[in-house]
């Protein structure tokens, strides 16, 4: 009998199967059963394939869209809809990176131990970052024109504002109110790939400070016309003549023929790994939200062509958001904290600040650089467009192909209450510092202002 | 008189009816109550499988003296087994390393007290008794003190001296007794009063009077089965009681998704539980067990022929027979206990030829059947078992044939199912990529979702929504579980499964003859294989076949094919006065 009582350990190979097979099925469950119970097929969370529970409201708590098994409740007001569209979603996921899709398995209140059970069966509530009254004025402020509004406090990495146009209203047909127009359910804050213009020169002055230890004998005298290797280049000249410059009044000015020499003084090797540093190649994660990653290409073999990448042109494409980081990064002396959109712990966050990202800038660099950015502000844009804050800031008309240039305005405040970075761009709106510094000054001034 | 009849029974129903709507009534109250009890299902499940667990795991029987077997100049070895190799082999159960003497020399069987038998395995240099050469393949009496010659050695058996007896029983009560049931009989209890309870909150009105009396009637007999047995000595029910735990689950499944067939399943209930103990004091006796063989195999045949013959599809298999207008069996589940008994056999026929061929025949027309009626599942584990039992068996010669044998009939299997395996194959590993996932991997995904909504306490019984897809509690049982009663229950459930089968492996050291050895672990095997194959299919680990979970799938004949093959793990138990399909010792 002993051979067949040692043969019968081959049963014990068969529970080793069934118990490992648990094992990974544990795994899975673990890991990805949240996925798997905020799936539509799941009928207790979805009727006809939409999402029957959950609220989103603004940081205030003011409610911005209310999920139950008759359907969608969005808030009343038109503006506050159509401004807040992109942030919130729809319920047929045409917004791809809205909370409702983004953000589902919090909205269902699925967690492990539960799974989707629910004694009130109406889910649970998020609380956004952003601050609606602040979206609002910034759709306004855009004024039916393509473009993009961000803003974040850079030391707890809150996104309070967060607007993107073209729009629609969600409470209707979003294939009607859309004209079957994609562009309509697009987040350009999120998902845009734009020409930065000048304010790329941002970037390429930090790769300055780090790599040209005599700029403060910088000079360039600009005649208005652009000289690469003695020959004249008039594609990259300026409009404005603006006499002999150094390299602060260079960026104070956005003097393109000045940033050229320093770009390829600077050289394209480490045009790109600066590009790379500042955060603007790679995707930029919004809890679990991933945005779009830009591009650059510095050629070492064109020098016009590195020229025309160094002022943020050629074929130069950054994402809003991206630079709205590399603003905080500046901010916040070199180490941008990490955008985010849901609104939790916030006693905690505002203590030690929110996660870092690492280190994009020296200290020492991104001082000279907000140093810089003041005079900017001072000297060209006026303090007086700013009143009550303390702005540092950059201006850019970038050239995009269209009739009119787009406009761009990013920077931060540093004030104690009001540590925000931002981004605003205008599709063709032209001048930055004349279109877009206004929108960014408004939409920062009506932050908190709803607040009781 | 008959006005107030009528009165009364109104008045009755009222109330009847006020109960079911309660949660109507109360649904703030109802939500609450199921909140707080989903937690208690869990503890309670935990604790009634967790101790049955670890009394069945941590009990070990030790082996019984059936006497002495005594070399001359060589050694006295305790004979622990009914049936024992003599030989020179490192495998052999007494071990005689001279080399005049056959790997395999002889077999030696107990028949009763003081009676043994001896067989020559056509040994080198042959076995004498008595100085009587014996004829190999030829069975002879002897008894104690006979003079047994082996290549040159002479050995008698010698009846263990009466103090010896009272050593070994002294040694074999001071082995761990199993668990005492009470503790856990009350606690499944009260999960079955509470089952009961959230059924009706969570129901109302949809459940059915005759559901919930079907789960108290199981209560009742669960509890009278286990006096009366325990009233005539028998101690070990750990393995009755996960059956009753998991019957709990299986009536609150059917309950929830389709009320009216509870009752089918308690009446399946109460057949297996009958038929389980039939089997359990029918095997006592090992002759018995030899004899029923073609009865069995006959019966076999015929019922997988009438099935072929008036079979009708269910899911793709045609493997259910219609009885009258709402009744239907599945005969191969039947045959599945038929088939683990015709796979076992004593030692004697292990070293049978014939006996192997009749297996082997058996076991192929068996899946040829299986193969006929696109019972894909079934076949499977018929195969799975069909291997561990033939690799059990021993002999060069036997493996040879099965091995061929698997082999063809493998290539049968693959053959007839190719265009449906096939299109079940495209689907598993990816059932939720888009193209799968309301196509082919409808069912799986639907587990896996509605499953995970229930995360690990779940959301209570008759709460879930899995039991609106085909085949949920069924197929697809794993899900409603942990839909319903959650993760930890679920696995609990497989838990109970896997310790079935190593309490079974553990157990076969004390085992008395190699029948009983090998009806344990094709059970096991039957079980386990059963269980991976439901379990893994419905969560895409495996190409979905469609067979149940023993206990928990809804099916009557599979619920009592389940209870009856808890029989051959009884069979296996040797731990002293534990099983009733052991002889109580004095």
């Amino acid at each position: 009998m002993r051979k067949q009582e040692r043969r019968a350990w081959i049963c014990l190979l068969l529970v080793v199967a069934l118990l490992s097979g648990i094992g990974l099925f544990t795994y899975r469950f673990i890991k990805s059963g949240g996925e798997w119970a905020t799936f539509y097929g799941n009928s207790q969370i979805y009727t006809d394939g939409v999402i029957n529970r959950g609220t989103i409201t603004d940081r205030y708590g003011e409610e911005l869209l209310q999920c139950t098994p008759d359907g969608f409740n969005y808030s009343s007001d038109y503006e506050t809809r159509v401004a807040t569209v992109h942030a919130v979603g729809d319920p047929y996921g045409n917004v791809s990176d809205g909370a409702i899709s983004s953000f589902k398995s919090q909205l269902i209140g699925y967690d492990i131990l539960n799974g989707t059970y629910d004694t009130t069966a109406n889910g649970k509530k998020i609380a956004l970052t952003i601050d609606a009254n602040a979206n609002r004025t910034a759709y306004e402020a855009l004024a039916g024109r393509t473009g993009a509004v961000g803003v974040y406090n850079w030391k707890t990495g809150e996104i309070v504002c967060m607007v993107s146009t073209p729009t629609f209203d969600p409470a209707y047909d979003p294939e009607a109110s859309a004209d079957g127009d994609s562009s309509y359910f697009f987040n350009n804050f999120i998902d845009g790939l734009l020409t930065p213009g000048s304010t790329f020169k941002l970037v390429t002055s930090a790769a300055v400070i780090d790599n040209m230890d005599d700029r403060e004998a910088f000079r360039f005298e600009c005649d208005g016309t652009n000289q690469v290797n003695e020959r004249e280049d008039s594609s990259l000249s300026d409009v404005i003549v603006h006499g002999e410059v150094n390299f602060r009044e260079a960026l104070a000015k956005s003097c393109n023929g000045a940033f050229g020499a320093l770009t390829r003084e600077v050289g394209a090797k480490t045009m790109a790994k600066y590009a790379e540093k500042a955060g603007l190649t790679e995707p930029v994660e919004i809890d679990g939200i991933k945005t779009a990653a830009g591009s650059f290409d510095f050629p070492d073999d064109n020098e016009v062509k590195l020229s025309w990448a160094g002022i943020g042109q050629a074929d130069d494409l950054v994402n809003p958001c991206a630079m709205m980081v590399y603003m905080g990064a500046i901010a916040n002396g070199g180490e941008p904290v990490q955008p985010t959109l849901i609104r939790s712990a916030t006693f905690l966050k505002e203590l030690t600040g929110g996660k870092s990202l690492g280190r994009y800038l020296d200290s020492d660099t991104a001082a000279e650089l907000k140093d810089m950015m003041k005079y900017n502000v001072t000297e060209n844009y006026g303090e007086w467009n700013f009143e009550g804050m303390d702005m540092y800031a950059k201006s850019g008309t970038a050239e995009a192909g269209s009739d009119s240039p787009d406009a761009w305005f990013v920077g931060f405040t540093d004030d104690a209450d009001a540590p925000y970075a931002f981004v605003v761009w205008v599709k063709g709106g032209g001048f930055g510092s004349e279109v877009a510094a206004p929108i960014a000054a408004r939409v920062i001034r009506s932050l908190g202002t709803a607040e009781e | 008189m008959d006005n107030y009849r009528k009165r009364r029974l109104i008045e009755i129903d009222t109330f009847i009816t006020e109960i079911l709507s309660f949660s109507e009534n109360y649904p703030e109250l109802a939500v609450h109550i199921t909140t707080v009890f989903r937690w208690i299902f869990v503890v309670l499940a935990a604790y009634i499988l967790l101790i049955s667990i670890v009394s069945l795991l941590s009990t070990r029987a030790t082996p019984e003296i059936w006497g002495y077997f005594m070399v001359e100049d060589g050694g006295n070895y305790p004979i622990t087994h009914w049936e024992n190799v003599i030989g020179r082999s490192r495998s052999t159960d007494i071990r005689i390393p001279l080399r005049t003497i056959s790997n395999n020399q002889a077999l030696l069987i107990r028949r009763s007290e003081d009676k043994w038998m001896i067989k020559d395995l056509g040994s080198m240099n042959g076995t004498k008794v008595n100085g009587f050469r014996l004829d190999p393949e030829k069975r002879y009496i002897i008894n104690p003190g006979d003079r047994i010659e082996m290549g040159g050695t002479v050995s008698t058996i010698t009846p263990p001296s009466l103090e010896e007896t009272r050593n070994n029983r002294f040694m074999r009560r001071l082995d761990k007794e199993p668990v005492a049931p009470w503790k856990i009989l009350l606690a499944i209890t009260a999960f079955q009063v509470m089952t009961m309870v959230q059924l009706v909150l969570s129901m109302g009105t949809d459940i059915t009077a005759s559901a919930l009396i079907s789960i108290v009637v199981l209560m009742i007999v669960m509890w009278a089965y286990v006096m009366i047995f325990n009233t005539m000595g028998r101690r070990g029910f750990e393995m009755e009681m996960i059956a009753f735990f998991l019957s709990t689950i299986n009536l609150a499944v059917t309950a929830s998704s389709d009320p009216s067939a509870v009752a089918k399943e308690l009446v399946a209930i109460l057949m297996g539980l009958a038929l389980m103990i039939f089997m359990c004091v029918y095997m006592r006796d090992i002759s018995r067990l030899r004899k029923i063989k073609p009865v069995l195999i006959g019966l076999s045949v015929v019922a997988l022929i009438i099935n072929l013959v008036f079979g009708t599809a269910k899911y793709g298999a045609t493997n259910w027979i219609k009885i009258g207008e709402s009744g239907s069996i599945q005969p191969s589940e039947l045959v599945k206990l038929a088939f683990i008994l015709i796979g076992a056999g004593t030692l004697e026929e292990l070293y049978d030829k014939r006996n192997t061929i009749v297996y082997a025949a058996f076991s192929l027309f068996c899946l040829g059947c299986l193969a006929l009626m696109s019972d894909f599942g079934t076949a499977l584990i018929f195969f799975a078992t069909y291997l561990v039992v033939s690799f059990l068996r021993s002999g060069d010669f036997s493996r040879f044939v099965l091995t061929g044998v698997a082999a063809g009939a493998m290539g049968l299997i693959v053959l007839k199912f190719k265009p449906y395996i096939a299109s079940r194959f495209d689907a598993w590993g990816h059932v939720w990529e888009p193209q799968f996932m309301d196509d082919l991997g409808y069912q799986q995904t639907r587990t896996m979702s509605f499953g995970a909504g229930g995360g690990l306490l779940g959301l209570g019984a008759g709460n879930g929504s899995l039991k609106y897809v085909g085949a949920s509690n069924t197929d697809l049982v794993f899900g409603f579980v942990m839909e319903e009663w959650g993760f930890i229950i679920a696995v609990l459930a497989v838990l109970c499964i896997a310790t079935l089968s190593v309490f079974a492996v553990m157990h076969i050291v004390a085992g008395r003859s190699t029948i009983y050895t090998i009806l344990a672990c094709s059970a096991a095997t039957m079980f386990l294989v059963q269980t991976m194959l439901n379990v893994f299919g419905a969560i895409d680990l495996f190409p979905l076949t469609g067979v149940t979970f023993p206990f928990v799938s809804t099916g009557g004949t599979s619920l009592m094919t389940s209870w009856a093959m808890l029989a051959y793990f009884k069979a296996a138990d040797m731990r002293r006065d534990a099983s009733l399909a052991v002889r109580k010792e004095d």
